[in-house]
């Protein structure tokens, strides 16, 4: 998105080379996140998420497929029924804490794997588009124009009708409909990129396209393409809850959020809980995201950098200066 | 204007390229004499239904056919509703294009005001809240928000209608919930922009001229950082004319989100190609809406 | 820009609060929500429910009509009166003076024409399903008597003459929007995907309803329904959900004529071996789900056809839920051979009924309890369709299909063919008996066909074991105070507005 201003060379380097003179880089990052405390709730919260799709389902998977109509629609914050109750039971009277965590690795599973699927997609055909011949960008504009206005519920009903509702194919569904997006930021910023001095340098120099692309407008392309990716990850999690709630989404055994979000709906006036822990996860996840974005976005930008990399005191001036 | 001549030969070419697919893709997907006949239908009505609508046909004479009709500006008939499928689409698309209307107006007015005065202090208590709010806003599922919303203004208050069409009532509650997610990017858009161009070197030329008024400061530093923002607006609009599916079936509202969800779950195609169509070429349209707008704002594009 | 957002967002709140929604519901006009949209208004097609549930007895008639209210039979409607004349033929006495909301009067030329044009091949109504290949003749004997012969004779005649709807002789050979009926009521306005306005005729032939002007609306979600009926933006919700029905001054549940079953492939094994087929009945604990995860007065099956239909046999008892004989008769299966470990899959539909997940997924465990390997996987009507009808696919894995049927026509002649006979479409047995049982009771009148219809049933249950069947579904309407109305068995499939009064 044209939000983010392209990065300025020497910054890029500060970033993504971990030299073995800076030692300590990681303590700089750390501290540059110590600055925001919102970012750090996000990260502490989304490192917690990923140890619960990692280590959730081989723990809990059990314990959450377990049906018990006895404690159907159990309310929360009782431990009657164990710790695992404290969140309420489901309408199969499953614990829901137990199910939130089993789902978090098909959510985080399906949503990184969209996210990852269709950016480096995106970006190889936004190069290829950026850097390659004036017809070969025409063609494949045209072509992320044809994906844009292809209905993704259509998308999703032939993928569930010719394939099958599993993970993997999901995460297809998903990842098709992001493509144009990093496809057309990437072509945006390569378009840019190479009529600058170091890419005009390197071709008088006889160095390939390929080396160009890859070595030089790659990496500059990338922290671009990371803030967009994090966002993005929050509207793949929504977009697959929504599938959900038509019918054409993941479908059950598997669970995730989204489709707890779903299938609790209409208990909604009656057991609120049902729809409300899972929807407070997404909402959680996707706000973390998108703090981290946002402080990402200013610990990549060299323009506003300072802001994380100087003492509260000084902030506080250079704050007022600004405005 | 050759530019603009190569450019709709261009996406002509590709909405075509577009309906082929759908064409081909969508009649992968199963057989629509099952789903418009009964459950217990004898073999001789599927057999009599699939004859009727040339589905017995291979699908190279299928696809000529329709070529031959669409070049006669004929998009066949519905096949659940038997009446031309243009007619069906056009009328669903009215409202559709009304709900994105307004709710894209008001979601522009409100992030730009909202936005551009986070950005005076970033990082300061409205910044933050503001910030907050929007996110959380945006980071809730659509129907959640929307049963949520009805539970409370609809049931429990009794301010609005549930659902429906008819007065101007009945539009508060969806356009309240499709503002909601746009809202929360376009904010963070016009934040981010207007912070970068506060600092930026004509509004420092600005002030170093003397000019202390906040307003033409605002209004200078606001015509610059609108561009990016009319880049996202737009990508917003695109999506609201595809149809707002969700919101859309929830409140019974008759737009092409909903007929296209219906007609892909009933496979009837023609109501498909053609929604697709209509909602291709309006955002077409939209696009060199938005082109002429970067145009006026941006003097450097215009020459 | 500012200012306008401001002076709208005041305007908003300021505005808001005292102007909740009033509604025009003034005198004798009703508004009732449905959950599915109608998509046409063809007579033709008003077996259909979505179109049924508003044009069926409300603007196309029928010469008679099926009483499923005081269990008295076929009704007149239509015809006043009719008799067996022998040989197949049916004598018809039509009532006078009827006319058409057009106009034109009715007579028996209309309703030869209207068989003729709901059986055309340029057509594809629903009507010729419930004849299949019995083959009519109609001899117009004067302008208000009609013989209508069958070939083969056919017993129930006058019940089917209650499927077939009546057009104007001039209506084109077309699907129609506009339906032309001799009804109580006409077509006013359509506006798609929002509303149809019914209007009630000065001109009706028998008694005046009480409603004037009935609107339909169309909500796909329950609990919106349920919340308009409880806002008084709506009369009657006539399908709202369980869960939602939480007003018991409103909301009444009625048996609603599905009955839902699992479709057993008995072709393929395991499942072809009948203590499998047992097994998986007996590991269901049906009486668990009511009241839980259905609601109170669902009613455990034990036959297609809900309990109000002729021939359904009072005899049959429901699997008892026995675990352990489930476990000793996969045993037994298991000694002769039967590879009992094979994954069965339990193929659900999503939008079946409120809550069909959870069911699925109860039903899933509770097999697995005894020892089944089930996979469950929920998928869309297009796909489950495809499974569910014949041609099957070859080398297909063994298969539990979860699905529901819906007879509330009074006559198991209407399920029996296509879900047991070894060439119905949608049956998962081939038993020479079954066949020629259904053939006799179909054939039957009287006495004879209930006590045969009877004996099929038992035999199904207990012998063939050609299913898991699995309940009778209750659904809830919700009833707004200014009107009284009473869902009946049919209510899913017609709803008529001369049953609405005024309080």
């Amino acid at each position: 998105m044209a939000v983010s201003s392209p990065l300025k060379a020497q910054h890029m380097s500060t970033l993504t080379s971990s030299g073995p003179a800076e030692p300590s880089r990681l303590r700089v990052v750390l501290g540059m996140l110590w600055r925001d405390k919102f970012a750090t709730a996000a990260v502490i919260f989304l490192l917690i998420a990923i140890l619960c799709a990692i280590l959730g389902p081989a723990l809990l998977t059990e314990a959450a497929t377990r049906q018990n109509l006895r404690a159907r629609n159990f309310a929360p914050f009782s431990l009657d029924q164990g710790w695992l109750m404290i969140l309420g039971g489901d309408a199969l009277g499953r614990p829901l804490l137990a199910r939130i965590i089993v789902a978090a690795r098909n959510t985080l599973m399906i949503a990184a794997g969209a996210v990852a699927l269709s950016a480096s997609i995106g970006a190889m055909l936004g190069l290829a588009a950026g850097y390659g011949p004036r017809w070969l960008g025409t063609v494949i504009m045209r072509l992320a124009d044809v994906i844009m206005s292809f209905p993704s519920l259509l998308l999703a009903v032939i993928v569930l009708y010719m394939l099958s509702p599993s993970v993997g194919n999901v995460i297809l569904v998903l990842a098709v409909t992001r493509i144009p997006v990093y496809l057309r930021t990437t072509r945006a910023e390569v378009l840019e990129i190479k009529e600058r001095m170091f890419v005009q340098a390197a071709q008088v120099m006889g160095a390939s396209s390929l080396r160009i692309v890859f070595r030089h407008i790659l990496p500059m392309v990338i922290p671009t393409l990371v803030t967009i990716a994090t966002l993005d990850f929050a509207f793949v999690m929504l977009a697959e809850s929504a599938l959900s709630f038509l019918g054409i989404g993941i479908q059950p055994p598997e669970i995730t959020w989204g489709l707890m979000v779903a299938q609790g709906k209409q208990y909604l006036a009656n057991a609120w809980w049902l729809a409300f822990w899972p929807g407070l996860a997404i909402i959680l996840t996707t706000l973390s995201l998108n703090l981290l974005s946002n402080w990402l976005r200013i610990a990549l930008d060299p323009a506003q950098r300072w802001r994380l990399e100087i003492t509260p005191a000084n902030k506080i001036g250079g704050g007022k200066a600004n405005g | 204007m050759p530019r603009y001549a190569s450019r709709i030969i261009s996406s002509f070419a590709s909405l075509v390229l577009l309906l082929v697919m759908v064409f081909f893709l969508s009649r992968l997907t199963g057989d629509p004499a099952a789903l418009f006949l009964p459950d217990d239908a004898t073999p001789q009505m599927i057999e009599q239904f699939r004859e009727l609508h040339g589905l017995n046909d291979p699908m190279i004479v299928q696809f000529g056919r329709y070529v031959w009709d669409v070049l006669h500006l004929n998009f066949g008939d519905s096949l659940r509703q038997a009446r031309p499928a243009i007619e069906v689409v056009t009328q669903a698309f009215v409202w559709t294009l009304w709900l994105a209307l307004i709710t894209m107006a008001l979601v522009t007015a409100a992030a730009v005001v909202i936005g551009s005065l986070a950005a005076f202090r970033p990082g300061g208590i409205f910044d933050r809240i503001v910030t907050f709010t929007s996110l959380i806003g945006a980071s809730a599922p659509d129907f959640w928000v929307a049963i949520v919303g009805i539970t409370v203004f609809a049931i429990g208050l009794g301010w609005l209608p549930t659902s429906g069409t008819g007065t101007v009532w009945h539009w508060i509650l969806p356009i309240a919930v499709l503002f909601i997610r746009p809202f929360g990017l376009i904010l963070q858009v016009v934040r981010g922009s207007m912070v970068s161009a506060f600092g930026s070197a004509y509004v420092k030329t600005a002030r170093a001229k003397g000019v202390r008024d906040r307003s033409i400061i605002f209004v200078h530093t606001l015509r610059n950082a609108m561009l990016p923002v009319i880049t996202v607006v737009g990508d917003q609009a695109a999506a609201l004319l595809n149809g707002a599916v969700v919101v859309e079936t929830i409140f019974g509202f008759p737009g092409v989100g909903k007929l296209m969800i219906d007609s892909i779950l009933n496979r009837d195609f023609n109501v498909i190609l053609a929604a697709i169509m209509v909602t291709a070429i309006a955002i077409f349209v939209m696009n060199l809406l938005i082109d002429l707008a970067y145009a006026l704002l941006d003097p450097r594009i215009r020459t | 820009m500012k200012r306008t957002t401001l002076l709208l967002s005041s305007a908003l709140a300021l505005a808001l609060p005292p102007l909740a929604p009033a509604f025009a519901q003034e005198g004798k006009d009703v508004t009732i929500v449905l959950g599915e949209d109608i998509d046409l208004m063809e007579p033709c097609m008003a077996t259909r429910s979505n179109i049924g549930r508003i044009i069926m007895e409300n603007v196309s008639e029928t010469l008679t009509e099926y009483d499923v209210k005081s269990g008295k039979g076929v009704l007149p409607r239509l015809a006043e009166s009719w008799e067996d004349m022998g040989g197949g033929t049916w004598r018809f006495h039509l009532r006078e003076s009827v006319t058409f909301s057009d106009g034109s009067a009715f007579d028996a030329a209309d309703v030869k024409a209207s068989y003729e044009r709901a059986s055309s091949d340029k057509l594809t109504c629903e009507t010729p399903r419930y004849f299949g290949d019995t083959k009519l003749t109609f001899d117009v004997v004067d302008e208000h008597t009609i013989d209508i012969t069958a070939d083969p004779a056919q017993p129930i005649l006058p019940l089917l003459m209650s499927l077939v709807t009546i057009v104007p002789s001039e209506t084109p050979v077309e699907f129609v929007r506009e339906p032309v009926g001799t009804g109580p009521y006409k077509l006013a306005s359509w506006s798609p995907g929002q509303s149809v306005v019914l209007e009630r005729r000065d001109d009706y032939w028998g008694e005046q309803p009480a409603v004037e002007k009935a609107t339909y609306v169309f909500r796909t979600d329950p609990a919106v329904a349920a919340a308009m009926v409880a806002q008084g933006e709506a009369d009657l919700a006539p399908s709202i959900s369980a869960v939602d029905a939480t007003d018991s001054e409103t909301d009444v549940s009625y048996l609603n004529s599905e009955t839902t079953y699992l479709r057993l492939d008995s072709a393929i094994p395991p499942i072809s071996d009948k203590r499998v087929r047992e097994a998986l009945n007996m590991s269901i604990d049906r009486d668990a789900f009511v009241g839980t995860l259905l609601p109170e007065g669902t009613v455990p099956a034990v036959a297609m056809v809900p309990p109000t239909t002729l021939g359904w046999n009072p005899d049959v008892k429901e699997y008892p839920y026995d675990p352990e004989k489930a476990k000793e008769l996969l045993a037994a299966a298991k000694a002769d051979g039967v590879p009992v470990d094979t994954t069965l899959y339990l193929i659900g539909r999503s939008n079946l009924f409120p809550g069909v997940t959870e069911v699925s997924e109860a039903l899933q465990q509770m097999m697995q309890d005894v020892g089944f390997n089930v996979e469950l996987q929920m998928v869309e009507v297009a796909q489950q369709e495809e499974l569910y009808s014949k041609p099957f696919k070859e080398g297909r894995p063994p298969q539990m299909l979860f699905v529901s049927h819906d007879n509330s026509k009074g006559d198991p002649v209407f399920s029996m063919f296509f879900k047991y006979d070894s060439n119905g479409r949608q049956s998962g047995i081939a038993d020479p008996k079954v066949d020629e049982m259904i053939a006799k009771a179909s054939a039957a009148t009287g006495e004879e066909r209930t006590k045969d219809w009877q004996e099929l049933f038992a035999y199904l249950h207990d012998e063939v074991v050609p299913d898991v069947l699995l309940f009778h579904m209750v659904s809830f309407a919700r009833v707004g105070d200014r009107i009284e109305f009473t869902p009946t068995i049919a209510t899913n499939s017609m709803l008529p507005l001369s049953e609405i009064s005024f309080k």
